[in-house]
């Protein structure tokens, strides 16, 4: 697919914000999925070579912009940040499963840095329908929360940790959410391997289903290079998932930990 | 207009030269909804073999300057599944299918050119060049010896279907090897697999992948892919299928000239699915613009003197 990038921003040192045009890919998209993109204006570059998988953070209410939050860590991110507003950039298609959408429930919403992005869009969903949102949001420092007024729209509470203290709650994440967890009907995860561990294990203590969105580093995102393994289980085996395509959204009680990259 | 582009390989018609590569392109199916399959000249399926294989630990795959380094471990549903659940629905996409196979031993190549030689596909690609696995593999692709038992007595067990034999680019001479696998009875070679490599983190001082080292492909090895070309149409007679980091038809119309008769397309698949399609359209145009008839009319046409 292709659209016009219609915002690239800075945000702070750390993350940037860009909007795309795309009706054709707002349609198909659901809360969770993910898209590879070219991280560079033109394909004659060739490194970095491959594109980049970003999780859809957010949708316009019009379903014709679509949005990703990145944080700028490598040769491709930084590259990212080049991309200048109003020109024509080519992605794939929505990719991967997506998270269950809940009607009527209250539900618990745990991010730890990036892993944030895909949360926003997931919980304007939750919100449409009629869910209770609870919306835990950690980073290192004050420069990784970000969005602040708007996640305050979509949810009904809105509870921030830094672990050096800088904005919200001093420490971890997971503490406030565990300290609740017996509130919610369900919770949903995504930020890094450890935090996703620790807030599964909460869960499954206390016998609370528990969605995590994993991000391992992909090659072709569409099934075929087989570089992205999850190991999850599945009746009484272990058996092996394509994060990509049978992924990137898992049943946090079910995943292999020690298996999972990143 | 498709004259242009059509190649006789071995007996068989493909449409065009432009052929997926193996492990890049899955078993075909995965790219069914990103692009036409039908265009594509080939598809060279994902490396089979007798059984069912899991493949390494993660992490997998890196990204390296202008390349990719990949030790997947050539997993793979075993030749049986294959056969029975993948290749009815390839069939039905008017593509050659080439189909990638390899052996932990000597018995087990045979047995799995047996099986594969009574089936409905158009070629076999015998893989002696995978880096990325303990036992066989490259084993097999860097002592000429080994590389001309292994294809004499595959071939033996062969009636129907034409034999490529993929180089391993890890060794010193290249043409020793094209030059043994011709001898043992190949119908072609192809050329290049991937080049060992590897990368370290240097936070945490240990290697990208679990398996330490990795295969190198992308256009980081083309000028290498194209040099080994070179040196085997000098060497040998039968025809050499290109391999290594081809983006566009420009990377193509080299290898025709360093000799090749054919190409595979495969990490630029990851990059963008619609790069082989794109890459046939780009080489009707070139062919058209410069007065050639067909594309194989440059094959070896490189000036040297
Ligand atoms: C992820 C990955 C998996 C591969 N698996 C196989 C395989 O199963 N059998 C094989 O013969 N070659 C395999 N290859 C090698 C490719 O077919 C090709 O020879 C090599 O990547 C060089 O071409 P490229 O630069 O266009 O990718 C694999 C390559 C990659 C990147
Ligand atoms: S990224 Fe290639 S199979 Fe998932």
């Amino acid at each position: 697919m292709k659209g016009i990038v219609l915002k690239n921003i800075k945000l702070n040192d750390k993350y940037y914000h860009m909007i795309i045009n795309s009706k054709e890919f707002c349609l198909k998209v659901s809360a969770g999925q993910f898209f590879m993109i070219q991280p560079k204006e033109f394909d004659y570059i060739y490194d970095p070579l491959l594109r980049r998988p970003f999780g859809v953070c957010d949708i316009d209410d019009n379903k014709e912009n679509f949005s990703l939050l990145y944080m700028v860590v490598g040769k491709g991110t930084k590259l990212l940040t080049t991309i200048r507003e109003g020109v024509e950039i080519d992605f794939s298609q929505p990719i991967g499963n997506s998270f269950t959408i809940l009607k009527n429930k209250k539900v618990a919403i745990v991010g730890g840095g990036i892993g944030i992005a895909p949360l926003f869009f997931l919980a304007k969903e939750l919100k449409k329908n009629s869910c209770d949102v609870t919306i835990y949001f950690g980073g290192q420092s004050s420069e990784d929360i970000v969005f602040t007024d708007e996640f305050s729209k979509y949810s009904d509470r809105l509870v921030i940790t830094t672990n050096d203290g800088s904005v919200g709650i001093k420490g971890f994440v997971t503490k406030p959410f565990e300290d609740d967890i017996e509130n919610f009907d369900f919770v949903y995860s995504c930020g890094p391997k450890k935090m996703l561990e620790a807030v599964s294990k909460i869960s499954v203590e206390h016998s609370k289903p528990v969605e995590v969105s994993l991000d391992e580093r992909m090659a072709c995102g569409l099934g075929a290079c087989l570089g992205c393994i999850v190991y999850v289980r599945e009746g009484g085996d272990v058996v092996q998932k394509r994060c990509c395509v049978e992924g990137p959204i898992f049943d946090g009680s079910k995943v292999l930990w020690e298996s999972v990259c990143r | 207009m498709h004259k242009l582009l059509n190649i006789n390989l071995c007996g068989v018609e493909f449409k065009n030269p432009i052929i997926a590569a193996s492990g890049t392109f899955g078993y075909g199916l995965e790219y069914s909804n990103f692009i036409d399959l039908n265009r594509l000249g080939g598809i060279s399926v994902k490396g089979i073999s007798l059984n069912e294989v899991k493949g390494n630990p993660m992490p997998r795959i890196m990204e390296t300057s202008a390349g990719m380094l990949n030790a997947i471990g050539l997993q793979n549903v075993g030749v049986e599944k294959f056969v029975k659940d993948k290749l009815p629905l390839l069939r039905r996409y008017n593509t050659k299918i080439i189909v990638n196979f390899w052996g932990k031993t000597l018995d087990e190549y045979i047995e799995v050119a047996k099986i594969l030689d009574r089936e409905d596909v158009d070629m076999l690609e015998m893989n002696i060049s995978c880096p990325n696995i303990k036992e066989g593999g490259i084993a097999f692709g860097t002592d000429p010896k080994m590389t001309y038992d292994v294809v004499y007595n595959c071939k033996k067990v062969m009636n129907s279907k034409p034999l490529v034999v993929k180089l391993s680019p890890n060794v010193t001479n290249i043409k020793i090897f094209g030059k043994v696998a011709e001898e043992a009875g190949a119908d072609a070679i192809s050329a290049i697999n991937t080049l060992l490599g590897m990368a370290i983190n240097i936070n945490t001082r240990r290697p990208f992948l679990s398996n330490v080292t990795g295969g190198l492909s992308g256009p980081a090895i083309k000028p290498v892919a194209v040099r080994m070309v070179y040196e085997l149409y000098k060497t040998i007679n039968i025809p050499i299928i290109g391999i290594g980091g081809i983006m566009d038809y420009r990377d193509v119309v080299e290898f025709y000239l360093a000799g090749a008769s054919a190409v595979q397309v495969g990490t630029a698949n990851f990059v963008n699915p619609e790069i082989p399609l794109k890459i046939i359209d780009d080489l009707e145009s070139y062919c058209l613009k410069n007065s050639i008839e067909n594309i194989s009319d440059i094959k070896g046409k490189v000036i040297t003197n």
